[in-house]
């Protein structure tokens, strides 16, 4: 598979950290754009289109919450956003508002770099939605509404079914408790993670092999779940 | 005066004339005045001197008016009747005083045994008060009914309200207070007094150098672990520091001649170091937050597995030469934990063993329950710990022998805030091993939300 590569706005305040990110970036045949306010951001955003943003959360002139907001009013481009603060409300505060990965600072090149191949790759693949989706042993298709594990078919009741149908159209993203509970139960139920937590310890118990170390269906802690691509299987 | 007891004195020498008025009609009794005895002995003994003066007194008035001729007159005529009157008078007299002063004695140790309860009540509550308020009430409400007036406790050297009297609550080391009150009242029991407010005065000075000893034990604390910090700090900041400025700057120094497999080394070295300052600084801040009473557990119904799986994913590089084992039963009921401390604490756990048991080695995670709790146990295979140091690793700063004898890196801070991050969870830890060489286990149990 050939590496995809992007022309990237790179947003963040702190001018070493801009200026690794661009070595490295365009070390791996990416293009940099680069802004270190949010105003700024918007704007290069706006006049050169980028396919992918980095997004750093704390800027001088406003929050990187509201860049992220003010982009996805017209702009699908997948954003990963950067943070020093290991802050879970933060994810799920990001996740819920659009974003589509979250690293955390320090981090290494190469996490960055399988983080934004990640990202293109979902986009690409989104494009051209397939019928069937394929994890390791795990089949779902979504045509026929079958599951299959291994070969063999798997029961699951309609609401479980719809959890896993809604992960599968989110695969490989962090999908939030709030957004799970919302597509799958309604607005009135988003708060109920308890709730949530009980179906995906059923669902897993038909999903997995050991669901005490599943495989397929990830938990991001104190954020919500997400369902592994091939090739994030393959990533370990 | 309380009439009382005159009254029942006098019922009863009516009661003995009558009664002695019987027996003389059927047997001459010569010495009818013994009979009245009876009645000044019990005055005395129930009611003290004077009464029974006044009950022997009634009964020479009886006895002469009654029994010696002449009778029905105050007279008493014959010699033998005189003397008879005047020895019950000497006996009663002598009596008397007799039983009066065995009830004087009762009634005195019987007050002391009050005291002596009193004051013990007394030195219990003040014993059992913790806050300084909680002291001042129970000081109050204890002496204001002694004391029979409102009292107000006050500092020494504060002023009372205007017009009240002041008490100096004094010990040996000067005045530990002053109590204040509207008006001298009378005092009932003054050596009771005394000692309530002695026992008062002592109560508030030793709560006063309690609170000094604890005040100045926090200070040296802070201070030694401020000087174990800064020790620890200046070799574990300044080494990676050193490490990677020395790196950047060999390779900078080679410009575009420089041999790809030493500057894969050095960015090897400059991408270590780092990581390594990076969880240095993490345990550093940690601890911080410990110290400053930040850790607010956000308890909520958990997957133990989830957090398992979390912490084995942060650590998978430090344990990515070792065999791990994951044992769950399968119907393990759910928890309420903190999801991000819990992970913390099983991190740093699992980064230790990481660190002291050899590459190849098992690391087995295995989790029961146990009663009420959950044992979530770690185990390696690695240097151990000597049973004498299984309690100091918790302590900040304590590291142990790593594989090759010497100190294994990191901060020494692993397992204090571990331990910390587990209580605050509601659950304990604690270290077992066989011995050094044999391996250790890190046990955590973590209560069983109520049903």
């Amino acid at each position: 598979m050939s590496e995809p590569r992007a022309r990237i706005l790179v947003v963040d305040d702190e001018p070493q950290i801009r200026k690794f990110l661009r070595l490295g970036l365009e070390g791996h045949g990416h293009a940099v754009i680069e802004a270190a306010t949010a105003e700024a951001a918007l704007r290069r955003a706006v006049a050169e289109q980028p396919e992918l943003v980095v997004l750093d959360l704390g800027l001088p002139d406003r929050e990187g919450f509201e860049v992220l907001s003010a982009l996805r009013e017209w702009s699908r481009a997948p954003v990963l956003v950067l943070s020093v603060r290991n802050r879970e409300s933060e994810k799920v505060r990001a996740f819920d508002l659009g974003a589509d990965d979250y690293i955390v600072k320090p981090f290494g090149m190469g996490e960055l770099l399988a983080r934004i191949k990640a990202a293109l790759r979902r986009r690409l693949e989104g494009a051209a939605a397939e019928p069937v989706f394929r994890v390791g042993g795990l089949e779902v298709d979504l045509a026929r509404r079958m599951v299959r594990l291994d070969d063999a078919e798997v029961r699951l009741s309609p609401k479980q079914y719809r959890l896993l149908q809604v992960l599968v159209s989110h695969a490989g993203k962090v999908v939030t408790h709030r957004q799970l509970l919302k597509e799958v139960w309604g607005a009135a139920h988003a708060d109920d993670i308890q709730y949530l937590r009980v179906f995906i310890r059923k669902l897993r118990g038909r999903l997995e092999a050991d669901p005490a170390r599943p495989r397929y269906l990830l938990t991001e802690l104190g954020v919500g779940y997400r369902l592994r691509t091939p090739d994030q299987l393959a990533g370990g | 005066m309380r009439l009382m007891p005159y009254l029942v004195s006098a019922a009863a020498v009516a009661v003995l004339a009558l009664v002695a008025h019987v027996i003389t009609r059927f047997l001459p009794l010569p010495h009818v005045s013994v009979l009245f005895l009876a009645a000044v002995v019990t005055s005395a003994a129930l009611w003290g001197f004077w009464p029974s003066v006044f009950a022997a007194a009634l009964s020479v008035a009886a006895g002469a008016f009654f029994f010696y001729s002449p009778i029905f007159s105050f007279m008493v005529t014959s010699e033998r009747d005189v003397a008879d009157l005047a020895v019950f008078v000497a006996v009663a007299a002598l009596t008397s005083r007799l039983a009066a002063s065995v009830r004087s004695k009762a009634l005195e140790a019987q007050r002391q045994r009050e005291r002596v309860a009193g004051l013990l009540a007394f030195s219990e509550r003040l014993a059992a008060s913790t806050t300084d308020s909680d002291l001042h009430a129970a000081i109050l409400e204890h002496l204001e009914p002694v004391l029979g007036r409102p009292l107000q406790l006050l500092h020494p050297g504060e002023a009372a309200p205007a017009g009240w009297r002041v008490v100096p609550l004094a010990t040996e080391r000067g005045t530990a207070g002053v109590l204040a009150a509207p008006q001298p009242g009378p005092a009932a029991d003054p050596e009771y007094e005394k000692a309530l407010l002695g026992q008062a005065a002592l109560a508030i000075e030793r709560a006063r150098l309690h609170r000094e000893v604890a005040e100045a034990r926090v200070k040296v604390q802070g201070e030694a672990l401020r000087e174990a910090l800064i020790n620890s700090m200046s070799h574990d900041l300044q080494t990676p520091l050193a490490a990677i400025l020395g790196s950047a700057t060999a390779l900078e120094s080679f410009g575009e001649h420089a041999d790809p497999r030493t500057a894969r080394e050095l960015v090897e070295t400059i991408r270590d170091e780092t990581e390594r300052l990076a969880s240095y600084i993490e345990n550093v801040l940690d601890l911080t937050r410990i110290r400053a009473g930040q850790i607010a557990p956000r308890l909520e119904l958990v997957e133990l597995s989830d957090i398992i799986n979390a912490a084995l994913r942060r650590r998978q590089k430090v344990l990515r030469e070792h065999r791990v084992r994951l044992e769950l039963p399968p119907e393990l009921p759910m928890l309420r934990l903190d999801l991000f401390l819990m992970e913390h604490a099983l991190a740093n756990v699992l980064d230790n063993a990481g660190k002291y048991a050899p590459a190849g080695s098992q690391v087995s995670l295995a989790a029961s329950v146990e009663g009420g709790h959950v044992v979530l146990e770690v185990t390696d295979g690695g240097s151990g710990i000597c049973a004498a140091d299984l309690e100091r690793v918790f302590d900040p700063f304590y590291r142990g022998p790593g594989p090759e004898g010497r100190p294994a890196s990191g901060t020494g801070l692993g397992l204090a805030i571990c331990r910390a991050f587990v209580e605050a969870n509601g659950g304990s830890v604690a270290a077992l091993s066989a011995g050094p060489g044999r391996g250790t286990t890190v046990r955590m149990r973590l209560p069983l939300p109520a049903p």
